[in-house]
Parts: structure tokens; C-alpha cells; sequence
């Protein structure tokens, strides 16, 4: 079915002839995702040393909590790669829409992660419990911080919705989406090395 | 069939959440065999997943998918790299354990 989106839409790129964002995002995107793969490598390493003790602390964990938050931010990803299909398009009223539900799903999936915060230390599991909580509550305190900037680059983009709606609709994509979707890529990391990597 | 840009991206969102939950699936499984120690294939696929996972975020989410040679091929590195620091880490890891 073709919606008046897709016809206003532009062709599709052939391979090769859009960049999306700058090289610079780029860097910071390998930076970021090499920086965190050296985390998980250390707690990978420091679980095979040690795996029935990482394995009871895990244990504390809701799987079910960590499952949601994470489909939470899969799909404040998805909505904000729709936000920039929408600025391609010309429709810059409803990707400024997009932009705030995506903010709205980082509120919801902060929200989540502090419920399982409160809950773990209501429970006596803190950072200086064990080794396992260790990393967990340092890898998602980060996560978290990473979060805040990316509320703080949404915040221009739909503040200044001119500028960002030029730079969304040409070829670059900008800091924003990218921002927006590095979230996801960490997120996914540390639920994968937290959650339910040795189970 | 050519799937348009929102199909595809919403394709691209369900194969994601449907990986996610599977991990609900394998911990199930895996509590199910009372299974305090570790396996080493569980781990290894909850790896691969989430390499999996990372590559369509990457070029789906991302647009890597229409971007220049170049820059495909170095995300694709990028996600090589991590696959081999990953897995390479937890099987030195599990090698020194033993």
C-alpha cells in the first residue's frame, strides 16, 4: 500500500549515495561501542572466573523487567528512525511528534530502570555488595548518563525545529538519531552482558 | 516484493523485540534444567544475538544500509571486532578458569 508518506517520500537511495550523519558522529559511535565492548569483556572475563557467584547475584534480577525496558528502547529507536523518515519527507509537524515520543519512551525507560534500581537496593544488593553488582550498576549508570545527553539533543531538535528539520531532511542525519540509536546499541549490550548472557 | 521504508523499518522493529523476548524463552529454559552453572552455548547465543542485534540497529535504524561502501564495511568491522573481543574474552575466560 502506498500512503501519502511514501509518495512524498524520496526515492529510495541506491547503495552508497547517502551518508547518513557526519563522520565525526560516526567516531564517537565507534568510540562508544569499542569503549563498552572493552567493559563487557572485562566482566566477561571476571564471570568465567568466578560464574556461580555472578550467577546467584544475577539472580536478583527480574528477567521480565530488564526484557521490557529494553523493548522500550528498541522502540523509541524505531520511532525516532521514523522521525527522520517523516523530516525526509517533508512532514516536520508529525517527525516533531516522533521526536517527543521518543523522549517520552527514554522517560519510560528510565522510569523502569529506577524501579529496578530501588528494588535492588531496598533488597540490600548496592554497588559495593559484589562483584556482579558492581557491574551492573555501573554499566547501567552509564547507560543512564548517556540517556540525559540524549534528552538534552532532542530537546534541540525539537526546539529548534528549523535548523534540525533542514539537517534531518538533507543528507545528514546529525547528532540526534544518531545519538538516539548508540542508546539502543549500549542498551542492547548491557542487557545482553547483564541479564541474560549466562543464564 | 519491495517493501516500503516504513514496512521495512517496522519489520526491522519486530524481528528486534521478537530476538528480545527470546531471551525470556532461553532463560525459561535454562531455570527449567536448574541451571546454576553456566552454559557455555547460552552464552555464546545470547552473544551472537546481540551481535545480530547491533548489525540491524546498525543498518536498518541507522541507514547504513544506504551509505557508502566505506562506512558499511567498517560498521560491518566494527561488529566483527566486537564478536571476536566477546567471544574470544569468555573463551580465554572459561580456558584460565579450568
Amino acid at each position: 500500500m502506498t500512503t501519502t508518506e511514501d509518495a512524498l517520500e524520496p526515492a529510495p537511495a541506491t547503495d552508497g549515495s547517502r551518508m547518513p550523519g557526519e563522520a565525526d558522529m560516526w567516531f564517537f559511535v565507534f568510540f562508544e561501542s569499542l569503549l563498552f565492548t572493552s567493559y563487557f569483556c572485562v566482566y566477561l572475563y571476571f564471570r568465567t572466573q568466578n560464574e556461580a557467584a555472578f550467577l546467584q547475584a544475577q539472580s536478583h534480577l527480574l528477567p521480565w523487567l530488564g526484557v521490557l525496558d529494553t523493548i522500550v528502547l528498541v522502540t523509541s529507536s524505531w520511532v525516532m528512525a521514523r522521525c527522520v523518515q517523516l523530516a525526509r519527507a517533508g512532514r516536520h509537524h508529525t517527525a516533531k511528534r516522533f521526536a517527543l515520543l521518543t523522549a517520552g519512551l527514554g522517560v519510560v525507560f528510565l522510569a523502569l530502570k529506577m524501579v529496578e534500581w530501588v528494588r535492588l537496593i531496598d533488597a540490600g544488593e548496592t554497588f559495593t555488595s559484589n562483584d556482579f553488582m558492581q557491574y551492573y550498576f555501573f554499566l547501567t549508570g552509564i547507560h543512564a548518563v548517556h540517556l540525559l545527553i540524549a534528552f538534552v539533543v532532542l530537546g534541540i531538535l525539537v526546539y529548534h525545529p528549523v535548523r534540525s528539520a533542514t539537517a534531518l531532511a538533507g543528507d545528514h542525519r546529525d547528532v540526534r538519531d544518531v545519538l538516539a540509536h548508540d542508546r539502543s546499541l549500549l542498551g542492547g549490550h548491557i542487557r545482553h552482558a547483564l541479564h541474560r548472557e549466562v543464564t | 516484493m519491495k517493501l516500503s521504508a516504513k514496512t521495512r523499518l517496522f519489520a526491522a522493529w519486530f524481528v528486534l523485540v521478537a530476538i528480545t523476548l527470546s531471551y525470556l524463552w532461553i532463560d525459561h529454559a535454562a531455570n527449567a534444567r536448574d541451571m546454576l552453572l553456566a552454559s557455555t552455548a547460552v552464552t555464546m547465543a545470547a552473544i551472537g544475538f546481540a551481535l545480530v542485534k547491533v548489525r540491524i540497529i546498525l543498518r536498518e535504524f541507522m541507514d547504513v544500509r544506504h551509505a557508502p561502501p566505506l562506512l558499511r564495511r567498517f560498521t560491518d568491522l566494527l561488529v566483527a571486532i566486537m564478536a571476536v573481543a566477546l567471544l574470544g574474552t569468555y573463551i580465554v575466560g572459561k580456558a584460565v578458569a579450568s
